[in-house]
């Protein structure tokens, strides 16, 4: 009665990490817990109906759920809560989605009143046709994502036996000459390639696309790629000329610019979602061929249309990369039902540990207004009142402190406001990409900076996702989107690519103190900090002095 | 039989003697046959009887003889024994024991039943149900009433009534008919018909015979009236058929009278027939064994035990972290009593857990005596004096007294949230909650899982199936369906209180059973050791890996929220919580050393920062109350005023180099000032500040709400030896040879006397006798009269009877007669 895992009432479970067999338990307890938080001490995981589920199709079963909490629990377990993981999981594949030899997709039971308690809701009754006997429903083929996502809802998660198609075969190897997939990398090839489809959640800059690369290396069949905008599309297909048996011809952009469709055509989400007359024109790209993979790149700013589309896409298979499956509007669970249940992740830390991403120093530099800005803000619209006090004037002085500090260092500044990182260019002399910067000057701007021609370089959030920055060492974060954390996670991406002389990365955030930016911050951060990434706090005045933070 | 009946309850006037027979003549005289030991069984067993202590065995033996008395006896027997009372119910009376046993095992015989037959027997006698040695049983009179078929109410058993009572109303010439049909030599008279067909279809062989000629679809009817109700509807039952004219089936079996008429449109089944045809037996199914309840899980002893140390730590905790919810006031107590739904669901809430269970730990709280109403104007639930006692226990002994009061407690929190009869929804902690059932279910159900093995769980079906065989309800389905739902409840909530783990009685649930402090005893060493460290994390979270010690839990529970609850605790530290703990008196120091003191890792730098950041800000604006000011422009005139020893009462304090302070009302300090000689001008009262208080609240003293049983309590030891000694010696003044009284003259004399036994005696004897009496009585307005009545029902202190003096039935109550007399015969 020593074990690492302590079990809450609240369904989460706590991990002591520095426990001897707190390696063993994690992965035990990893195929039906979220990792929640991971902290220095104490890991949260979370027990959910949605990860009990998604264990059941991975084949392991009640038993070994509890054996598991029973084996490593520090204290006994309530009994109502074994109870409830056994009657989660009983439910789970009670309706089967099945391939019937005459009548296509059928959903069937083996439990007769299930059946009858989901044909009963309003919800499931268009999606399903003639019912062939007791046990058997027809679905339309066309509704197997929609089915399968209201069943989830209900409660009675369908098992998905329908299988996938194949898609057009196309050959694709992985060309590993003087580089190979790191060990992460390959489990979450294999996480995914074996459970079909499904989301894999790791850092930025851990290599996310060589995963995306090595599952089509898998499929070997023709491959849609959809990515956040052309910055990341042109340098998706960078990669996979580079690291791929695929030429520059084989990969087609699908953007504003280009409709190019290949074998493996990477096109933004945004094209996706332009409406013309009510429609979405671009959509149709998803039947353009027979695609035998769909990777969707940061799959946690998968927009709504989007969301529907794939909905009809399951018989296909997906692939989800992300870092962070923290959704700001909080859809997590449609990505599990519409792309897969999340199929692989790593705290951060622990790839940190592993070198294969920078070791990071975040620091959080509180400044004082000054009384007139204190009086201002004070008086300030409540509509205003964030803009105002993230573009003080008194936070120049110590972005220009730092930027000093760091002087030879590749330095990103990260803004929110256009007006501030304008005159911020100015002061520091460097260039500003926003978002009227073409997509030729930004190109040319960071080529520059990673030649190191620039050495500062002042970036709204168009950066904020998908570039490849390799040299940033220092990022000074000005101002954000409100409390997102996610975009908090990606700006921190953006300096954890290893450093070729390995040394640390630093992530600064400017915050006015004794202000909402200063709340905003704390809501922002608490999503680093959760993986591991503390901030210490440091004072605007100390970094003046010069101060060692 | 007037006479037979007559002598069960008959007065123990001192006429009767031994008589001719060897055994009891009444149940009277049964008991006082019996030893005390065998009389205090009786009073153990129907405790009812013991209320108020009656004054001698014949009392005793009318009172067990009530209906009310013997519906309850009959309710608390367990099902073998019922089915014993319902086979002598349709057994003649007296019954010989064998007669009884055949009944009951029936024709092929039971080794089982004959085995258990002789304890239910034994229970029955205790039960002073049955009487009389095992050549004649008796049951008693208000028993047999009860449970003997009458066309209103068939028998428990589906027999009808006997061919003598079906035949009553028939004439002596369809009888003969019917005898002659049968193929029976004409007999003398109805009677002797009568005996003639009973003794044709009690016997086996000669009924098989005249069964075996019947045409078809005979059997299929009686197949379907066998088993009961013996009652079949058919057009035109009570014409009279003859053998040679019948057509149908049933016409057939009417000529013979093996169906007999009940009415113009049903038939019977007479008893003896029916009996035959199943063999004797009185009941398809007897169960004389109690079922088993088959362990369903096994679990190591030490497992089960773990958990439920687990469970009663959290219950334990659970509930206090409810009731100091409510220190500053708990939720309004709503006008018909209970707590509104919305209140409910914040405590769910607060309890972060589902309104159900919020239900279980209020009702737990509330049993216990921890909460209770305030009884104020704007009547509000708030903890009780009983609740610091409670908190000052150790943790083992605040389970105890938790486990304990849900034992006992007759209240079903289950119940919170369903609608009553009248669609009323059932408030937690409100009125008509109480259910007399639940006690009992709770303990049998925990006495049988103590009868398991070690660490067996037990399915609340088969706890269900064991409770229904040892107490068959006669209250109808809602009961039985109230039953089910309080074993279901009852397993549920054990576990939630830790008295079972895993299903599994625990160690210290067994000792609750007989004692909960050593209950409380055996928890303890089981209940995690409290921690005195925790751990914190850069993410402003604590994690405390276990129970904290109280001191360190409470400091922590103001510095930070509370964020998870188990087996650990996580607290996260906010603003607003370290504010919190500055608010409460501590420094930014002192909270730095806490920290430092109590956590297993160094202190992160963002959670140092952040008390310091709070710590900056915190009491730069001060408030404060102040009773009056003084005010003026002259500087110099305050500082006078402060040096005044004069002024030393007031309170006064300079909070600037004009205005001061004073702690005293406006007048007192007008007066003070103007004796002082200054010339004080009043200033409205703005700016006065409110001062108030933050006390804990509490109830007036409370006590913890009684249980409210369905019966009187079980006598102890003490009471019962108490009632025998009385009842035996009333009864030795009752029965000692006297000299018989002067016969009053009956009429046109003075009222007769007698005392309130002897009175409800004769009127009960004069209800089964039918015979009429002469009594006294007062009626409301005080005025005497005489009367002579023929008693029909005893009831509830009333006697129904037919009143010959103004020819009208009317109701008389017990209390006002004064005297009643036995009309002699040649008045009658």
């Amino acid at each position: 009665m020593n074990g690492p895992l302590i079990v809450q009432s609240d369904k989460t479970l706590l991990l002591e990490v520095d426990h001897p067999s707190a390696d063993e338990c994690r992965r035990a307890i990893a195929p039906f817990a979220e990792l929640e938080r991971a902290p220095e001490h104490i890991h949260t995981y979370r027990v959910t109906p949605l990860g009990l589920w998604n264990a059941r199709a991975a084949g392991h079963d009640a038993e070994q759920v509890v054996d598991a909490l029973v084996k490593y629990s520090r204290y006994p377990v309530p009994h109502a809560l074994l109870i409830d993981v056994a009657e989660t999981m009983a439910r789970y594949g009670r309706l089967r989605l099945v391939k019937h030899p005459t009548h296509g997709l059928v959903l069937e039971t083996s439990d007769r009143p299930v059946l009858h308690e989901v044909l009963r809701s309003k919800k499931v009754h268009p999606l399903v046709g003639a019912r062939l006997d007791e046990d058997t429903v027809v679905v339309h083929p066309s509704e197997r994502g929609q089915i399968k996502q209201v069943l989830l809802k209900l409660g009675w998660p369908a098992e998905d036996l329908a299988g996938y198609v194949d898609g057009e075969a196309h050959p694709i190897e992985l060309r590993e000459d003087g580089w190979a997939l790191r060990p992460y990398q390959q489990q979450a090839v294999q996480g995914f390639w074996h459970g079909g489809s499904g989301v894999v959640v790791l850092p930025c800059g851990a290599g996310k696309t060589l995963v995306g690369a090595g599952a089509m290396a898998e499929a070997k069949a023709t491959t849609l790629i959809l990515v956040t905008n052309t910055v990341s599309a042109r340098q998706w297909k960078h990669e996979l000329v580079r690291r791929t048996s695929l030429t520059e011809d084989e990969i087609g952009e699908y953007s504003g610019t280009r409709k190019e469709i290949r074998p493996v055509t990477i096109a933004t989400y945004q094209v996706l979602t332009t409406k013309r007359k009510g429609v979405y024109p671009h959509l149709e790209l998803f039947d353009s061929r027979d695609w035998g993979l769909i990777v969707y790149d940061e799959v946690h700013l998968l927009p709504a249309p989007v969301f529907k589309f794939t909905a009809d896409l399951q018989a296909r298979r997906r692939l989800g990369l992300t870092a962070t499956l923290v959704r700001e509007d909080g859809r997590e669970s449609d990505v599990f039902s519409l792309i897969g249940p999340k199929r692989f992740d790593a705290p951060w830390k622990e790839i940190e540990a592993q070198g294969y991403i920078a070791p990071a120093d975040c620091v959080e530099v509180r400044v004082n207004l000054t009384d007139s800005e204190r009086l201002a803000y004070a008086t300030a619209e409540a509509d205003e009142k964030y803009r105002y006090c993230a573009t003080t004037a008194t936070k120049r002085h110590v972005i220009e402190a730092l930027v000093a500090r760091h002087k030879g260092q590749q330095t990103l500044v990260i803004g929110q406001y256009i007006d501030q990182l304008d005159e911020l260019g100015e002061h520091l002399d460097a260039p500003v990409i926003k978002g009227e910067t073409t997509n030729a000057q930004r190109e040319k701007l960071f080529d520059a900076f990673r030649a190191g021609e620039i050495s500062v370089l002042v970036v709204s959030k168009v950066a904020n996702f998908s570039i490849d920055l390799p040299e940033a060492t220092v990022a000074i974060q000005v101002s954000g989107t409100f409390g997102s954390r996610q975009e908090e996670a990606q700006r921190l991406g953006r300096v954890l690519r290893p450093k070729a002389d390995g040394h640390k990365a630093h992530f600064y955030s400017v915050v006015a103190r004794d202000t909402i930016d200063q709340d905003f911050a704390a809501h922002r951060q608490r999503f680093l900090a959760e993986q591991g990434y503390a901030y210490r706090i440091a004072d605007a005045d100390d970094i003046l002095t010069g101060d060692e933070v | 039989m007037t006479t037979e009946r007559n002598r069960e309850v008959r007065v123990a006037s001192g006429v009767e003697g031994t008589g001719a027979g060897s055994g009891p003549r009444t149940l009277a005289e049964d008991l006082r046959a019996r030893g005390d030991d065998a009389v205090a069984a009786l009073l153990l067993a129907r405790p009812d009887l013991v209320n108020p202590v009656p004054g001698d065995l014949t009392q005793l033996a009318t009172r067990a003889g009530t209906r009310a008395s013997v519906v309850r006896a009959l309710e608390h027997l367990d099902r073998f024994a019922l089915q014993t009372v319902e086979a002598l119910a349709v057994a003649p009376d007296p019954c010989p024991y064998d007669t009884l046993c055949a009944l009951l095992t029936g024709d092929e015989g039971s080794q089982e039943i004959a085995a258990a037959l002789p304890a239910a027997v034994a229970t029955l006698r205790t039960n002073a149900l049955v009487w009389g040695g095992d050549d004649r049983l008796r049951l008693v009179r208000t028993a047999r009433d009860l449970l003997a078929p009458s066309p209103a109410a068939p028998s428990p058993t589906g027999l009808g009534p006997t061919v003598a009572e079906a035949a009553a109303g028939m004439s002596p010439g369809r009888l003969q008919q019917i005898v002659a049909d049968a193929g029976l030599p004409a007999t003398h008279d109805p009677v002797s018909a009568v005996a003639a067909l009973t003794a044709l279809f009690s016997d086996r062989q000669r009924l098989a015979a005249l069964l075996a000629e019947a045409p078809e679809g005979a059997r299929a009817v009686l197949d379907k009236l066998m088993w009961g109700p013996p009652y079949g509807e058919v057009a035109l039952a009570a014409e009279p058929v003859r053998a040679a004219t019948a057509e149908t089936p049933v016409q057939w079996l009417l000529a013979r009278g093996v169906l007999l008429p009940a009415g113009p449109h049903t038939v019977l089944l007479p008893r003896e027939t029916a009996l035959r045809l199943r063999g004797g037996r009185a009941h398809r199914s007897p169960e004389p064994l109690p079922p088993e309840v088959p362990p369903h899980a096994r679990y190591d002893a030490q497992v089960v035990d773990g958990t439920a140390a687990g469970e009663a730590f959290t219950a334990v905790r659970t509930v206090e972290e409810l009731v100091k919810g409510w220190d500053t006031g708990g939720p309004l107590v709503l006008r018909a009593g209970g707590m509104s739904v919305r209140d409910l669901k914040r405590t769910a809430a607060a309890l972060d857990t589902t309104e159900e269970l919020a239900a279980f730990w209020l009702e737990t709280a509330y049993a216990a005596g921890l909460v209770a109403s305030d009884g104020e104007v704007d009547e509000a639930y708030a903890p009780t004096p009983g609740y610091d006692e409670w908190l000052r226990l150790p943790t083992e002994d605040r389970w105890a007294r938790l486990a304990a009061a849900w034992l006992a407690a007759t209240r079903a929190p289950g119940l919170v949230g369903s609608r009553d009869a009248k669609g009323r929804t059932l408030a937690a902690l409100g009125p008509d909650l109480d259910r007399s059932l639940a006690p009992g279910v709770r303990r049998r159900v925990l006495e049988l899982l103590a009868g398991a093995p070690d660490g067996a769980s037990a399915r609340p079906e088969d706890l269900l199936a064991r409770l229904r065989w040892e107490r068959p309800l006669r209250g109808g389905a809602a009961l039985d369906e109230l039953r089910a739902r309080l074993v279901q409840w009852t397993v549920q909530e054990a576990e939630l209180l830790g008295v079972t783990g895993r299903g599994a009685l625990s160690g210290h649930g067994r000792e609750l059973l007989t004692d909960p402090d050593a209950a409380a005893a055996r928890l303890a060493p089981l209940l995690p050791e409290p921690l005195d460290h925790v751990l914190l994390q850069a993410d402003l979270t604590a994690v405390a890996p276990g129970p904290l010690r109280t001191a360190l839990a409470e400091t922590l529970g103001v510095l930070a929220d509370v964020e998870s609850k188990g087996g650990a605790t996580v607290y996260r530290f906010t603003p607003e919580s370290v504010r919190r703990a500055l608010d409460a008196g501590r420094t930014a120091a002192e909270l730095h050393g806490f920290l430092a003191a109590h956590s297993r890792t160094p202190v992160p730098q963002p959670l140092s920062y952040l008390i310091d950041d709070v710590a900056r800000r915190h009491g730069r604006l001060r408030v404060g109350a102040a009773s009056a000011y003084v005010r003026c422009d002259d500087d110099a005139v305050l500082s006078e005023i402060l040096a005044d020893r004069r002024a030393a009462g007031l309170g006064l304090r300079r909070l600037a180099p004009t205005v001061l302070a004073a702690q005293s009302e406006p007048v007192t300090l007008l007066e003070r000032l103007r004796t002082m000689g200054f010339a004080p001008a009043a200033e409205s009262a703005e700016g006065d500040v409110l001062i108030t208080r933050a006390d804990a609240r509490r109830t007036p003293p409370r006590a913890a709400p009684v249980p409210v049983p369905d019966g009187p309590p079980r006598p102890d030891q003490t009471l019962l030896a108490a009632a025998v000694k009385a009842i035996r010696a009333g009864d030795r003044a009752a029965t000692a040879p006297r000299k018989p009284a002067a016969q009053p003259a009956p009429h046109g004399s003075a009222l007769p006397r007698t005392t309130s036994a002897e009175t409800l005696a004769t009127v009960q004897a004069a209800v089964l006798t039918g015979e009429p009496l002469w009594i006294g009585y007062v009626n409301a307005d005080g005025a005497a009269s005489q009367r002579v009545i023929e008693p029909v029902k005893v009831e509830g202190g009333f006697v129904t009877a037919y009143d010959h003096t103004t020819d009208e039935v009317r109701t008389y109550a017990l209390h006002r007669i004064t005297g009643v007399c036995e009309l002699t015969e040649d008045v009658r």
